[in-house]
């Protein structure tokens, strides 16, 4: 066997390996979508038949949108929260060059590791002394912990991609602590925090533990309600609220790929123009 | 020995303009820790107004901590920095109104050359008319007039370094910083570019303390030089004036080549001195002996001759060739002299001449003069 022809055999071995891997990834995920589809009340792979009836009840069944919006009151205050602690942190640990700045982000990342079940156990008693089981603002606050170290990920990977001498440049320019921050930080590291919130609300979008503990029956939120339904009763309607809320996952998904392409195309823009 | 000269700018390559608008400069005690850590040891000096001033010497020998606490990027432990005579130490860097010029230039990259330019003018808060106008005058004093729309990403890096000059100095300042502005530039753009910053500096006016790693760079641009090492100025100078007389040894192997061997003996005579360097060398001088503490001989190369014919002079070494490089306009021989002595020698290249062959014995002479006596560094 010639090398040229081994290598080639190689590499299709690799690239078939990988394109399973990825289908293991995505696929359990998907298995969800022709099940809305089904033409059977029961939940069941392959459907015997067609029909798109369960949409038609999802519409009529005022409970899935009540928790919908539910999630949005819930994902929109915690990603924004989210978005101003981590980019805080971010910017005290990668600009402040703290002495023990590793310890501290080791522990702002902390609750993205730490057991999700441990931390709304914890929350629990604490949110229940202070009256706030069952009120969006529990929620907001237990997501907000869990999405911070989202955004700080995200915001101080724009950081370190940055030189810190563009702040003190700005400063001997004549720009105060804000203006440095306003003119200079801020437009480097904009797309780090939109990326890290849209993440920060995706995962409080789809979250389920703490949402159990702190949310009651007028606050539930859809991954809530759609584990209620599910012990109740196994019909498609589940299959096409779940659908939906795969969805939404996916155009946040998209959004954040088509905001790092759209930043990556303006930087060759510039290369390009430059050369 | 850091005094400074009486005469500051005695044969300097740049006459000092009287007229300046720039600004002076005292540091007065003014020294830096980092913890057990002594970055900059207690330093007076004294920067006139229109002045080319470069800090030099290796990394960690204190020259960026003395540019950053003008700047007010890392406040002195102790002492005072006076800028025409107000103490800025306690003063926010955003409003000490001194402009400065970084390494990576700094340039913001999300804005266009014309927004860095007039960043300084907004937060001052000026007319936007005010700012277009002096916008359009400083990219023409770069001459990049027809650049202001571009980004930073779409020019050269010599453009980047002129545009970073227009916007440290767009708002008038009277001290203007550099750190090593041209190190990321290639060697025949940097040239160029010491005299564009010269020319610059000229129409400005400003004060300017310049830091650099590079000897040949600083000795170009400056009026003069403080020359650090390990925390301290070693000394101060017009750049000829620590080329021909250094006066320690880490300066003297600081600035350009030099033969430089310790002194084992020292001797008074009617012109001067003689000193003995090991191997029975014994080399004339025309300093009078310093007294106490250890010193050595340091002979540039370039005062060297390769004897012709019986040529001789105050000092006349014989040894054998170990190696000659020829490099553009000059040749360089390496001469064994003793056992443990090597001399380099340099001659400007004359064509037509026929180089002494490697290995080969040749005498060595040079002046009395040229035998320069400087202080031996503490080890």
């Amino acid at each position: 066997m010639t090398w040229a022809l081994y290598s080639r055999l190689f590499r299709i071995v690799l690239l078939s390996v990988a394109f399973l891997a990825l289908l293991y990834l995505v696929l359990p995920t998907f298995v969800i979508v022709p099940l809305s589809f089904s033409s059977t009340t029961y939940l069941s792979f392959p459907p015997p038949g067609w029909s798109v009836q369960w949409y038609l009840k999802l519409w009529q069944t005022g409970t899935y949108f009540t928790a919908f919006f539910n999630s949005l009151k819930v994902g929109i205050p915690a990603a924004l929260l989210a978005v101003i602690f981590g980019t805080l942190a971010s910017l005290a640990i990668v600009r402040g060059k703290l002495r023990v700045g590793h310890a501290v982000s080791a522990l702002v990342i902390a609750p993205l590791m730490l057991p999700q079940i441990i931390l709304a156990i914890g929350l629990f008693p604490v949110l229940s002394s202070f009256g706030l089981i069952g009120t969006y603002a529990a929620v907001v606050l237990g997501h907000a912990v869990v999405c911070t170290p989202l955004v700080f990920i995200t915001v101080s990977a724009a950081l370190r991609s940055y030189d810190s001498t563009f702040e003190l440049a700005a400063m001997t320019l004549g720009a105060n602590w804000w203006n440095s921050f306003w003119h200079v930080t801020f437009p480097m590291i904009r797309l780090g925090m939109i990326v890290g919130g849209i993440f920060a609300f995706a995962f409080s979008f789809d979250e389920i533990i703490i949402a159990l503990f702190l949310t009651d029956a007028e606050t539930f939120t859809l991954p809530k309600q759609l584990y209620d339904e599910l012990r109740y009763q196994m019909e498609p309607t589940i299959a096409a609220a779940s659908t939906f809320v795969l969805t939404i996952s996916f155009l946040l998904l998209a959004s954040v790929g088509i905001i790092h392409r759209w930043s990556d195309r303006k930087v060759a823009a510039g290369r390009a123009a430059r050369s | 020995m850091s005094a400074e000269s009486t005469a500051p700018f005695a044969g300097a390559n740049r006459v000092l303009d009287e007229d300046a608008r720039g600004a002076r400069v005292e540091y007065q005690g003014v020294a830096k820790n980092y913890g057990e850590v002594q970055a900059l040891r207690p330093t007076d000096l004294t920067v006139e107004p229109g002045e080319f001033f470069s800090l030099i010497g290796p990394s960690g020998s204190g020259k960026t901590t003395l540019l950053g606490a003008t700047a007010g990027f890392n406040p002195p432990s102790k002492g005072h920095i006076l800028v025409d005579g107000d103490d800025i130490v306690g003063v926010p860097p955003f409003r000490r109104n001194i402009g400065m010029v970084f390494q990576n230039y700094s340039l913001f990259p999300h804005m266009t050359v014309a927004q860095n330019i007039g960043f300084p003018l907004r937060m001052r808060k000026l007319s936007r008319a005010e700012i277009g106008e002096r916008i359009t005058r400083m990219l023409g004093m770069v001459r990049l007039d027809k650049m202001g729309e571009r980004r930073p990403s779409e020019l050269s890096g010599g453009q980047q370094q002129r545009v970073a000059l227009a916007r440290a100095a767009v708002y008038d300042p009277r001290l203007l910083l550099m750190d090593e502005p041209l190190s990321a530039l290639d060697k025949n753009l940097r040239e160029e570019m010491q005299d564009e910053i010269k020319e610059f500096q000229d129409a400005l006016g400003a004060t300017v303390v310049y830091v650099t790693h590079d000897q040949g760079e600083a000795a170009s641009m400056s009026h003069r030089i403080a020359i650090m090492n390990q925390g301290r100025i070693e000394q101060i100078g017009t750049p000829r004036e620590l080329y021909e007389r250094p006066g320690t040894r880490f300066v003297a192997g600081f600035l350009g080549e030099a033969n430089i061997f310790k002194v084992t003996a020292r001797e008074a005579t009617a012109g001067g001195c003689r000193v003995e360097v090991g191997d029975g060398q014994q080399f004339a001088s025309d300093a009078s002996p310093p007294d106490g503490q250890t010193i050595c001989a340091c002979i540039r190369p370039e005062t060297i001759r390769i004897a012709r014919g019986d040529e001789t002079g105050d000092n006349v070494a014989t040894g054998r060739i170990e190696d000659i490089t020829y490099t553009a306009g000059s040749v360089r021989y390496r001469v064994r002299i003793g056992l443990n002595l090597v001399m380099t020698a340099r001659e400007p290249s004359e064509r037509g001449y026929t180089l002494p062959a490697l290995g080969s014995d040749v005498t060595l002479v040079w002046r009395a003069e040229d035998t320069l006596l400087v202080d031996d560094d503490p080890s």
